[in-house]
């Protein structure tokens, strides 16, 4: 008996997939635990495991985007054929079958392998062509779980569900449902422009910043004397040479010090409820290769500086690779953005939403700067607080500014 | 509210009609003193006498012939057609006369004719005496049809069928008389062209008629046990056909499977599905599946009777289908 291969939830939330690619062929002997493809989801590429051992059967899903729990492939025991029997019968007492979802029969999959090869036409329900047709939404990139392998109306809401997760916006229609086949450039395309077809990735920062753009956002901006805390760097560095812990694992600590002090901060917002949270869950902007992504260092307040930097090199590391987990990237409750490095002496960053508020951080450069009537230069460093209004007055936000910076220019108090 | 069988409720609405109006007569095959081989007119001959309870030589040409006769003169006969598979000796009448002197005439002559008729399997009558033929009439223009389910319903239809001025084919089913069903207190006509939300439901509508109705609501019985929500809504009147209704419904679902007794090719059903396609193929979900008999004469024998004639598990398979879950 042939195991089914579905698509997984991976993290909260998760309502389909993009299969990117096999790692397994068909005819392979696959062992249980050994990574068997990989899938793109809104957040991250990452890699799943076979549940059973046997041989890699059949593939029915080679890559594009798969809705969560639908199957994509067979594992069976060696040798074995795959039965193709039609679907069952009703008779008197019979009942009625399981919902599609659960559904498992080898009907649907030979169905929707002549999909494919029915010259492209796409089957689905006037119902549901006419719900895409008005939603936008692209019908040939949705599998059908209606009889025959039909996409019905259901997959349309589910794509449409997912292609605007959370708060739809009120302004921008919701992005089309990523097509299987990449999208064609818009027609009259001067020859020279290369039409780039929209990641995953690319599509959840478009969407989750638009919907971070209609959220009543202020702005706070401190200027603050880095001496103690680069000679705390100084020394940091020098007792963990391994880790060359930076600016932003201070910062990192700090606001998790911070946030404690003030967990009117630490809040996000829903219709029904300002939802605080217990620790600081403090997230990471960092410029991946495949786009911005937010790992999250969790319960900041707890660490050591030495211990943040350890994970934050890690989540760095995973980043870079492409091999993040989505439990890597839920969870955030407030985060940092440095762009410090680049010489970005100031900038306000868009929220990251649910979250309430975003650090932006600039490059400390020495400044002259006015202490007690007298011009003095000092390292200076310039952060802005980004805070959703909705969830954060002005002046609990400005207070909690305040202890950052106080925290920033004498370290010891933040521990 | 009282409770009249079906076949009480016919009686009652030919009753009713016969005492307020000299008019109303009946014609038929053992109606008078025997009260008709279905015991539909019993006691009417008692009440209203030889003259208007009259019984027939046995030719339905003969009975429906005189009856347009009758209508034409300004009568309002009720004549009964045994089986409805003796409908097809009448038919020339029916077809070629009835429904044709009000038209031919320029309206100067009206046929004020009901002409009431029953059968159905289910009780081992065989080929020759179960079929359903309403779809061989509501394909005449003409002729109105009328399939009543209930005895609510075959009392207040009749009512309005007799005092109609066209000609009317009255379809009652065999299994159905004995069948049990509140009714108002006193008789309220229904009118001709209205159809019934018989339950109400979201997943899937079943359009359905006469015995088919209560066997839908069987099937709907286990369907809701599954999380599927059912509605049932039954033309009663098949010509002229209350489209607005059943594609309102189907709107509401956006899945429709149509079941009748009747064969299903070229059935009644197959004209429902067409008006919807026609008028909410946008919002259909699924194609719509058609539950009838197989395309087989009737059998004799009761499990090949029953192999033939559509069961509660038949339309409960027909809604299956139509939410991918056969």
């Amino acid at each position: 008996m042939a195991t089914d291969v579905k698509l997984p939830r991976l993290g909260q939330g998760m309502e389909s997939g993009t299969i990117v690619k096999w790692l397994k062929a068909e005819g392979d002997v696959v062992e249980k635990g050994e990574p068997l493809f990989e899938v793109d989801t809104d957040k991250a590429t990452q890699e799943v495991e076979a549940e059973a051992s046997g041989v890699l059967l059949r593939i029915e899903i080679a890559s594009g985007e798969v809705p969560v729990g639908q199957r994509i492939a067979l594992i069976g025991a060696p040798g074995e054929e795959l039965a193709i029997s039609g679907a069952p019968e009703m008779t008197g007492e019979t009942t009625l079958a399981p919902a599609p979802a659960a559904r498992d029969t080898e009907f649907r999959a030979a169905i929707n392998g002549a999909r494919e090869e029915n010259g492209g036409r796409v089957k689905a329900s006037p119902l549901a062509r006419r719900m895409a047709r008005e939603r936008g939404i692209e019908l040939a990139g949705l599998t059908g779980t209606g009889p025959d392998g039909r996409i019905v109306a259901e997959d349309v809401e589910r794509a449409s569900a997912s292609a605007s997760v959370a708060p739809p916006s009120p302004i921008e229609p919701p992005p089309p449902a990523p097509t299987a086949a990449p999208p064609s450039p818009p027609a009259a395309l001067p020859v020279d422009v290369e039409a780039i077809p929209l990641t995953n990735i690319r599509r959840t920062i478009a969407r989750r910043l638009t919907e971070a753009w209609q959220v009543p956002a202020f702005q706070l901006t401190v200027s603050v004397d880095m001496t103690h805390a680069n000679a705390l760097l100084e020394r940091s560095r020098d007792l963990n040479p391994a880790l060359r812990i930076t600016i932003t694992d201070l910062l990192a600590r700090v606001c998790g010090s911070g946030l404690q002090r003030h967990p009117e901060v630490n809040v996000q917002f829903s219709d029904e409820s300002l939802l605080r949270f217990p620790s600081a869950n403090v997230g990471i902007a960092v410029a991946a290769p495949q786009g911005l992504v937010v790992p999250v260092i969790r319960s900041v307040e707890r660490l050591s500086l030495a211990e943040v930097a350890a994970q934050r090199l890690q989540l760095v590391e995973r980043a870079r690779t492409g091999t993040l987990q989505l439990a890597d990237l839920e969870g955030g409750t407030f985060t940092i953005s440095n762009l410090g490095m680049f010489g970005v002496e100031q900038f306000s960053a868009v929220l990251n939403p649910p979250q309430a508020a975003i650090l932006a951080v600039g490059a400390t450069t020495d400044r002259p700067v006015a202490v007690e009537h007298e011009v003095r230069v000092l390292p200076m460093m310039t952060v802005t607080l980004t805070v959703d209004h909705r969830a954060v007055d002005g002046a609990p936000a400005a207070d909690f500014l305040r202890t950052v910076k106080t925290f920033l220019e004498d370290p010891a108090l933040a521990l | 509210m009282p409770e009249l069988s079906y076949r009480e409720a016919v009686r009652d609405a030919l009753a009713t009609a016969m005492r307020a109006d000299e008019d109303v007569f009946l014609m038929g095959e053992d109606i008078a003193e025997m009260g008709g081989s279905m015991g539909v007119t019993q006691g009417l001959y008692e009440e209203f006498g030889s003259e208007r309870v009259r019984n027939t030589p046995i030719s339905e040409m003969a009975i429906v012939g005189a009856g347009i006769g009758a209508a034409m003169q300004g009568m309002r006969p009720v004549v009964e057609i045994m089986y409805e598979d003796f409908l097809t000796l009448s038919l020339e009448q029916i077809v070629n006369q009835a429904a044709k002197h009000r038209y031919m005439s320029g309206g100067q002559i009206k046929v004020p004719l009901t002409i009431r008729t029953q059968g159905g399997a289910g009780w081992s009558p065989g080929a020759q005496h179960a079929q359903q033929l309403e779809a061989w009439l509501v394909h005449i223009p003409g002729l109105k049809v009328v399939y009543a389910a209930s005895p609510a319903d075959a009392r207040g239809l009749l009512y309005s069928a007799i005092y109609d001025d066209n000609p009317v084919i009255f379809f009652e089913h065999r299994l159905l008389y004995p069948v049990k069903g509140d009714v108002p207190e006193t008789l309220e006509p229904i009118p001709l062209g209205k159809a019934r939300v018989v339950r109400e439901g979201t997943d899937v509508t079943v359009i359905a008629t006469g015995p088919l109705v209560h066997r839908a609501l069987e099937a709907a019985r286990v369907a809701g046990a599954e999380g599927i929500s059912v509605e049932i809504v039954d033309p009663r009147t098949l010509q002229p056909l209350d489209t607005d209704t059943l594609v309102d419904s189907v709107k509401k679902t956006n899945r429709a499977v149509v079941a009748h007794e009747a064969v299903t090719r070229m059935g009644f059903g197959a004209e429902v599905a067409a008006v919807l396609q026609e008028k909410a193929f946008d919002w259909l979900d699924a194609p719509i599946e058609r539950v009838g008999a197989k395309f087989a004469p009737l059998a004799f024998a009761p499990a090949m009777e029953q192999f033939v004639v559509p069961q509660p598990a038949d339309v409960l398979a027909a809604i299956g289908k139509t939410l991918g879950r056969a």
